[in-house]
């Protein structure tokens, strides 16, 4: 039978319990990794996430909205047509705004967080519950009821 | 008395290895034989697909590798990162060709006017969440690719950094499940 190699179990002893740095508690010999980037580069495409489905709920307001939005989509093929070959419509323009939010942030996290150190284990949880909230926004029988509802307040629907 | 040789390894890795190829080559016919179907978007309904199936394949692939990544156990990170970059590059395919074909979709007399006249819920609550969450495979996959790569082989000695690898792998094999399943629902319905 096969046996398994495991990793090494220092790290399990690590486990800090704060987002206070925690390399410091590795010893010399174990290269310093900073999760800091990591959590940026894991917290980018979820902000990208969330930008979809805000710009995808306003498209469907008003008219206007819709035009706004696919404003930003031009340079995609296919972005504007009809006939029976179509387009993406304004798809294009959240899929742009979608993509510079996610380079942005990403970047801008980077940077702000490139000598940053996190705790991952915390970083789980809140990774998963921003992916399953987004998620949801984008089932229309959950979400339509507050998106109308804050339309409403804002005066747009 | 006389008995026979048990079966020995090369033979049952061969067996496994065709059986896998078997299977590969009939996935891959779900949607390779749209090149043959009488439309005149049958090239971006078989890239579409075969770019799809391709990353569920791969996707799946990389949870089994994801488990011994949650235990612990070491693994080969230079492969897993190959792996993975394939992974986001197929996830772009599918994304990109499902651009493409979402055009006929939408255009007149496509899909969705034909589904929006017979049964508008498809269109407007599968439909329209399929087409946003079959984009998050992609900078999932891009995200874990880049962790891979940041912490190179020191990851071996953060534990809490593969385990959050593993979870990255497993998020992004489930949206494109999600995506996958909605989309064949949909060509079932009503093809292009």
């Amino acid at each position: 039978m096969k046996r398994e190699m495991y990793l090494d179990p220092l790290p399990e002893r690590l486990d800090v319990g704060s987002m206070q740095s925690v390399a410091s508690a590795y010893p010399a010999s174990v290269e310093r990794i900073y999760s800091g980037p990591v959590v940026a580069a894991t917290l980018a495409p979820i902000l990208g996430f969330f930008t979809l489905m805000v710009t995808h709920h306003l498209s469907r307001l008003t008219k206007g909205l819709d035009q706004f939005v696919h404003s930003f989509g031009l340079w995609i093929p296919g972005a504007i047509g009809s006939g029976p070959n179509g387009s993406i419509g304004s798809y294009s323009g959240k899929e742009t705004l979608a993509l510079i939010v996610w380079g942005i942030s990403w970047a801008t996290l980077h940077f702000l967080w490139r000598r940053q150190d996190f705790s991952i284990r915390h970083w789980i949880p809140i990774f998963l519950g921003l992916l399953g909230l987004v998620t949801v926004g984008f089932f229309h029988p959950v979400i339509d009821p507050l998106v109308l509802w804050l339309a409403s307040l804002a005066g747009i629907a | 008395m006389h008995s026979e040789p048990p079966l020995q390894g090369p033979l049952s890795r061969n067996l496994a290895r065709t059986q896998a190829g078997l299977a590969l080559l009939l996935l891959a016919g779900i949607a390779g034989l749209d090149f043959f179907f009488p439309t005149s978007y049958r090239i971006q309904a078989g890239l579409h697909g075969l770019s799809s199936i391709a990353s569920v394949v791969v996707g799946t692939m990389l949870t089994h590798r994801a488990y011994p990544l949650i235990r612990g156990v070491r693994v080969n990170f230079r492969s897993l990162r190959r792996w993975v970059l394939g992974s986001a590059v197929l996830n772009l395919l599918g994304v990109v060709s499902g651009n493409w074909i979402y055009m006929r979709y939408r255009g007149q007399d496509g899909p969705r006017d034909w589904i929006l006249a017979r049964v508008p819920g498809f269109h407007n609550v599968l439909m329209e969440f399929k087409e946003f969450v079959s984009l998050f495979p992609f900078p999932l996959m891009v995200a874990v690719t880049f962790v891979l790569f940041y912490c190179s082989d020191r990851i071996h000695a953060r534990r809490d950094l593969t385990q959050f690898v593993a979870i990255g792998i497993l998020a992004s094999w489930f949206f494109l499940m999600l995506g996958f399943v909605a989309g064949l629902v949909l060509s079932k319905l009503r093809f292009v």
